[in-house]
């Protein structure tokens, strides 16, 4: 059984060089060719690894090549040279010291915007989070990880460049946006400066790319919320239309496979995201960049080993109304004895991952590249679920803790319908990258009760109390929402849709799953990634 | 070294004690016919008068003939069994990856690290990159990935990226138009002749090598336009050779009378008739397997597999212990060898004969580096142009192109000789010791 990247080769590796093409036969060489794509036969690449090589064909695999090693993430080039952008981030750090404690050499940077933001709002992260320095100064003393980072605002284009320039990154990681749909809904200036943080930021690194480092792949964080949630029930594919989508109007027919599939952003951020996107895709075709756009589900959760190795280390977690997700805000309402704010009827379904499988699957996906020119998008949910079900259960296991938790219906300040059906196509990681959820919402909700009763997070938790509870609404209208109901968990009847995630699994059965970690294990491929090759 | 047999016998009789400096002119993929056709006719005006003053000759090119092998022969005086260099293309040692020439490949010094002692201008000569030091300056030709790499010294790069010096044209834009490739071809050889006016005026130097790859470019993509008067293209195929001319005879003014000058070309051009897709019929014939994956070119070669091809016309045993699904034991070679011969020799297409001759290595090469060397080389009849073609649907496919190389009508030029100071029958491999010998100015 092989790692799902095995068959992966130098052309998909960051190391490789594109040097153009050579056709012998007409004795011609072009850089121009590769860009066009013209021929396959004699593409010259260059290993900015190996460069004693000299000029050859990209058909080496990651099984065989020495640069990339084993580890239970699949193949992982050696020492990867990944860049961070919004390291200080919730996401940022966690995967810093994920990626750190595999071996990879990381860098960052962070304009410290996210801090900035909340304290001008007046909250604050509830789970303590250390300078950058101390953070730097533990993952060396705790983990043994070198982290370079940088001060610098990612619009800074010249500052950013001097970095990239310097870091030569082979996988780039863009986290480094304004992540709040309510946040981008205060008003004008606020939809303006969440806007113009992402699209430009996203856009001028692209030229970046294009001009530094070609050859890395960027990760980028999309979000679920793209897509939108289609009344129709259509299902919510990975970015394109599959081969055999067809759209039929008076009785003619066209094939959509390979297009982007319709966007309907529901904020004002999401449409920053969606701009990016088509930023991201032109790109890729006009230069050859190649990205993985994330279509990332809601994330929960607090834990990963490496974060909760040391206080110090630990990610941040807000729950305000602007910056907290619901699972988050959930808990800590849960923990004040609040009852849980469930907007609307409740029925909206979502897309959710924990932390720490997010964290997995962005490893694999770093470690994965796709090819030149490729743009590709993944939905990266673990499971679907609607928002008064996660009140529930986040409600059993509060109840577990000793909290006895109500639920209450408040008014819903988003522009969004309560009833629709939601399907979702997520395939490609579980088949392609040969990822599975390993934490299950309830294992991770009792580890954020683990952390968030400690007496000094719940003082925290307690100073932000009343921005939990929203005021912003889609309207413009500042004003804090009214309870429509209240009631005790498991006590309201289940309506609306059943929500539906399509991972077509059965192409890649649990047993194959175990197989290809037996066979990691085998291979000695640890977290360190210092596995040999057989 | 066979080519040194006739040196030394007293031919160079009309140059009297030369200066010791010397050019050699090279004009890729030029056949000795056409020179002398076009000097006739008036559209080579400037090789018309050195004919004059010379002695053209037809030359055999390497086998294989094409430009890496042919020229590396050239520099270095030597057989490929010398110094190592069969093709284009070799597989990274232990594996299937194919790498791409590198002028680590050779095994044998070139003249300027043979004679350290003497300064060069070098412009354009294929097979030399990545550019090494030397006494002078070298700036390398096809294949060069990276102009940075091609030039030696490295302070000349500035200069040459203002005058947008380019090693080659850029096939895909040629191959999209005519007029594009024209105007390329156009652009290339000015910038290419300025660059040697100013090195020559300026530099204090022994000996200048200057190379023309348009020439080899052009006939590939329009051979036909120079034979058929009526051909669209016509006009401007002889256009192109008359500012080949213009070139000539400029490069030709930087010399004194008494320099040695040769001009040569590393193989001839053909119409080209049929692609003949090696790897193909060894499929079809059973001694070659492929996993169905493209991408992975020769790294899909499966077990099972005892031959193989690598452009344009090589032929590799897959031998035990030499490659990773090595699959020819040590017995068995003699009788592969065989049975592939018998079969390429019967070869037929349309009722003619494709292969004329197959070659074993120890009939083609020696010296210290013909453990690399194919194990078959073929050597097409007229017409007929052999490549690898790996993954290839059929054996025989119209032809892509119009040209095609040529093994035996090289041409060589030697100014200021008589007709029977020339080997009979030279080869490439002939053209630096008669170089060296013209330099010096052997007396009679
Ligand atoms: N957390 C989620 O549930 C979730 C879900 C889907 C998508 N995402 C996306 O994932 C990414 C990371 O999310 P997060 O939750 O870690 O957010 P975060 O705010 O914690 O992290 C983003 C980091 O980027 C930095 N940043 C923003 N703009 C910057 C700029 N111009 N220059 C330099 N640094 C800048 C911020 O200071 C912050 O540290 C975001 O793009 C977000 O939209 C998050």
């Amino acid at each position: 059984m092989k790692l799902h990247n095995a068959h992966k080769t130098c052309w998909n590796c960051p190391a490789a060089i594109l040097k153009g093409n050579v056709d012998f036969r007409a004795c011609g060489q072009s850089l121009e060719a590769i860009r066009r794509r013209i021929e396959r036969e004699g593409l010259l690449i260059e290993c900015a690894r190996l460069p004693d090589l000299g000029h050859f064909e990209p058909t080496i695999t990651f099984e065989e090549c020495p640069e990339w090693r084993p580890t239970k993430y699949g193949y992982l080039l050696e020492n990867m040279r990944v860049m961070i952008l919004g390291i200080d981030g919730y996401l940022g750090w966690t995967l810093a010291l994920k990626l750190g404690a595999l071996g990879c050499e990381v860098s960052g940077v962070d304009c410290f915007l996210r801090r900035k933001m909340v304290r001008e709002l007046g909250t604050d992260s509830v789970v303590p989070i250390y300078p950058m320095e101390e953070r730097l100064k533990a993952a060396k003393e705790v983990l043994d990880i070198d982290i370079k980072f940088r001060e610098i605002n990612i619009l800074d284009r010249e500052k950013l460049g001097q970095f990239m320039r310097e870091v030569q990154p082979e996988a780039i990681v863009h986290y480094g946006e304004i992540p709040s749909a309510p946040y981008s809904m205060i008003d004008c200036n606020h939809a303006i400066q969440v806007q113009y943080n992402n699209v430009i930021g996203t856009l001028g690194l692209l030229f970046l790319m294009k001009e530094i480092c070609p050859e890395s792949s960027l990760i980028k964080l999309g979000t679920l919320g793209e897509y939108g949630a289609p009344l129709t029930g259509r299902p919510l594919f990975e970015g394109l239309f599959p081969a055999d989508a067809v759209l039929r109007w008076r009785g003619r027919e066209w094939s959509l496979g390979g297009e982007l599939t319709p966007r309907d952003p529901v904020s004002f951020y999401h449409v920053s995201k969606v701009q990016d996107t088509f930023n991201i895709y032109e790109a890729c075709k006009y230069w050859w960049l190649r990205s993985y756009d994330v279509m990332q589900g809601v994330i929960y959760g607090v834990h990963t080993d490496e974060v909760a190795a040391d206080p110090r280390l630990r990610t941040r977690l807000d729950v305000d109304e602007w910056f907290g997700t619901v699972v988050n805000r959930f808990v800590a309402q849960a923990i004040l004895g609040m009852p849980l704010t469930v907007y609307g009827e409740g029925e909206q379904i979502r897309g959710f991952i924990a932390l720490e499988d997010a964290m997995e699957c962005m490893v694999r996906l770093i470690s994965s590249p796709p090819e030149p020119g490729q743009y590709d998008v993944v939905n990266q949910v673990s499971g679907l679920h609607k928002v008064s079900e996660l009140a529930e259960t986040v409600a059993r296991v509060a109840a577990e803790f000793g909290y006895d938790v109500k639920i209450q219906r408040v008014e819903n300040p988003r522009v969004e319908a309560d009833y629709h059906p939601f399907e979702v196509v997520s395939t490609k990681l579980p088949n392609e990258l040969g990822f599975t959820p390993k934490v299950p919402l309830e294992v991770e909700i009792r580890r954020m009760f683990e952390l968030l009763t400690q007496p000094h997070i719940v003082e925290r938790i307690r100073k932000v109390a009343h921005l939990i509870r929203p005021r912003t609404w889609w309207s413009g209208e500042k004003k804090v929402v009214e309870t429509l109901e209240v009631y005790r968990p498991g006590t309201r009847r289940r309506r609306g849709f059943k929500p539906r995630l399509i991972t077509d699994r059965e192409r890649f059965p649990v047993s194959k799953v175990e197989e290809v970690e037996r066979a990691v294990e085998a291979i000695g491929g640890g977290e360190g990634g210092d596995g040999n090759k057989g | 070294m066979s080519g040194n047999i006739y040196i030394g016998i007293a031919y160079l009789s009309i140059r009297k004690g030369g200066l010791g400096r010397g050019a050699i002119i090279g004009l890729d993929g030029v056949p000795h016919g056409l020179v002398e056709d076009l000097a006739h006719r008036g559209v080579m005006p400037n090789f018309r008068e050195l004919l004059d003053e010379g002695v053209l000759k037809p030359m055999r090119s390497s086998i294989p003939a094409v430009s890496a092998v042919s020229w590396s022969s050239m520099m270095t005086g030597a057989n490929p069994g010398v110094h190592g260099v069969y093709g284009y293309t070799e597989f990274l040692p232990g594996t299937y990856v194919v790498a791409y020439h590198s002028s680590r490949w050779l095994r044998a010094p070139p003249l300027w690290r043979r004679d350290p002692s003497r300064r060069y201008v070098i412009i354009n000569l294929p097979a030399t990159y990545p550019a090494g030091e030397v006494n002078g300056v070298l700036i390398s030709g096809f294949v060069a990935p990276d102009l940075e790499r091609a030039v030696y010294p490295r302070e000349l790069l500035g200069e040459l990226r203002e005058l947008n010096y380019k090693v080659d044209v850029d096939y895909v834009r040629a191959s999209s138009s005519p007029l594009l490739l024209f105007k390329e071809l156009a652009e290339t050889l000015k910038t290419r002749v300025e660059v040697c006016r100013r090195l020559v005026e300026r530099l204090k130097w022994d000996v200048l090598i200057f190379v023309v790859t348009g020439t080899d470019r052009l006939e590939h993509f329009l051979w036909d336009a120079y034979r058929d008067e009526g051909h669209e293209w016509h006009g401007e195929f002889l256009e192109y050779f008359r500012h080949v001319d213009e070139a000539i005879g400029e490069v030709v003014n930087l010399l004194g009378e008494d320099d040695a000058l040769m001009i040569i070309s590393d193989h001839g051009m053909e119409h080209l008739e049929v692609d003949v897709n090696l790897n193909r019929l060894l499929e079809d014939w059973g001694y070659l397997k492929l996993e169905n994956e493209p991408k992975r070119s020769y790294n899909a070669i499966r077990h099972g597999t005892k031959a193989f091809a690598l452009d344009p016309s090589r032929i590799y045993l897959n031998r035990v212990g030499h490659y990773p699904r090595g699959s020819v034991e040590k017995g068995d070679e003699e009788r592969l060898l065989g049975e592939l011969t018998e079969l390429l020799q019967d070869l037929r297409w349309r009722g003619r004969r494709v292969i004329r001759r197959v070659y074993r290595r120890e009939e083609l090469y020696h010296g210290d580096a013909v453990d690399k060397a194919p194990d078959l080389v073929l050597v097409p009849e007229e017409g007929f142009n052999l490549r690898a073609g790996l993954f290839r649907e059929e054996a025989f496919e119209e032809g892509e192109l119009s040209g095609k190389h040529t093994e035996w009508d090289a041409l060589l030029y030697v100014r200021g000789v008589e007709r029977d100071a020339l080997p009979e029958s030279p080869s490439i491999e002939d053209v630096l010791p008669l170089f060296q010998r013209l330099m010096e100015g052997e007396p009679s």
